[in-house]
């Protein structure tokens, strides 16, 4: 998480997210040529993989070097195994008003099986957020009307933009947008932004 | 009976090249409308292909499909046109109903993306399939060119 944390430290004067992104969920540069969008939910193994896994990679190749902004978006599952998603989507979202929304997905991912089995969310929050104030106003902002509506807009915008399966990852570039495969393999996923790019 | 003599018939296989041709040619543009590496990721969800096959796969299996489409909507070498799509479709036929049936949630990949594998898809694939292997038996027992 150090390469987040210089990423985001680099990049943060730099952000100007356009009005409908929420800026705390997102890695990069608003004006960087190719823009991906992951629907993802806290609750998924596969997003977990992408967001430990290829997201790194992503960020290292991608988004640090300008040419990749990547938005996160709230696509809470339903159903038993994923009864406490959109409870996990409120602590993550309200994070992000108080710019801590990677610490915040962070933990939430690393500690899926436990808090999705348990139900102990909030415990997994307060672990990263050891401070009291934060703690008080992400708790606060978790049950804040503009948060909920936020997870529902994003939710309802990825089942409009024909999401089924997370993660989805929708590519924008040169002005079309391309809904990728779940969990595609790094190697393709690498040849297809970098087609995108200037030669 | 001769088959080729009955009006009905070879209307019925000439809407089989036709369908099969525009959705073959379809395919392959949509394809080749979008860069490579997508089509690629498709291919590589279901499992069946080493990575290292997948690029050369990617790149030339869209201008094949529309190759074959043009072939059967003009109707040329028909013999070897729908022997071919029908070898094509029992392959994709196949890789889709194995991905069914092992519950892998992935997309078609059939045209573009965003389609995921259904009974819906695998009925459209397979009515394909059943209409292209009724040309391809029509083509190879007839002596002369169809419709």
């Amino acid at each position: 998480m150090k390469l987040y944390t210089i990423a985001l430290v680099a990049l943060l004067p730099c952000l100007a997210a356009t009005p409908d992104v929420d800026k705390g969920k997102t890695l990069g540069l608003p004006t960087a040529p190719i823009r991906m969008e992951i629907f993802g939910d806290f609750t998924c193994l596969h997003c977990r993989l992408l967001h430990e896994e290829t997201l790194p990679l992503l960020m290292k190749e991608f988004v640090v070097t300008g040419k990749l902004y990547i938005i996160d978006r709230a696509f809470p599952l339903t159903g038993p195994p994923h009864q406490y998603s959109r409870e996990a989507f409120g602590y993550a979202v309200a994070a992000a008003r108080i710019g801590k929304y990677q610490e915040v997905a962070d933990a939430l991912y690393a500690h899926q099986q436990t808090w999705a089995q348990a139900g102990n969310v909030w415990d997994c929050v307060t672990a990263v957020l050891k401070n009291p104030a934060d703690q008080k106003k992400v708790k606060d902002l978790s049950k804040d009307p503009g948060v909920l509506a936020e997870i529902e807009a994003e939710y309802q915008e990825g089942v409009q933009a024909g999401v089924n399966v997370t993660p989805t990852m929708i590519v924008t570039a040169g002005g079309k947008r391309y809904p990728l495969p779940p969990a595609p393999n790094y190697e393709l996923l690498r040849s297809m932004l970098n087609g995108f790019l200037p030669k | 009976m001769d088959f080729y003599q009955n009006r009905a018939l070879r209307a019925i296989l000439l809407a089989i090249r036709i369908v099969l041709g525009a959705v073959f040619v379809y395919g392959g543009y949509v394809k080749l409308q979008a860069p490579w590496a997508l089509f690629g990721m498709a291919i590589d969800s279901y499992h069946l292909v080493p990575l290292r096959y997948i690029e050369p796969l990617a790149r030339t299996i869209p201008w094949f499909e529309v190759a074959l489409g043009l072939l059967l909507i003009f109707g040329w070498l028909l013999r070897i046109s729908a022997t071919t799509v029908s070898l094509t479709l029992a392959i994709f036929f196949a890789a889709m109903l194995h991905a069914f049936l092992n519950h892998q949630e992935i997309n078609c990949g059939c045209f573009g993306p965003g389609e995921p594998i259904s009974k819906w898809t695998l009925l459209r694939d397979g009515s394909m399939l059943a209409g292209s292997l009724f040309l391809t038996w029509m083509a190879l027992r007839s002596p002369r060119r169809m419709a």
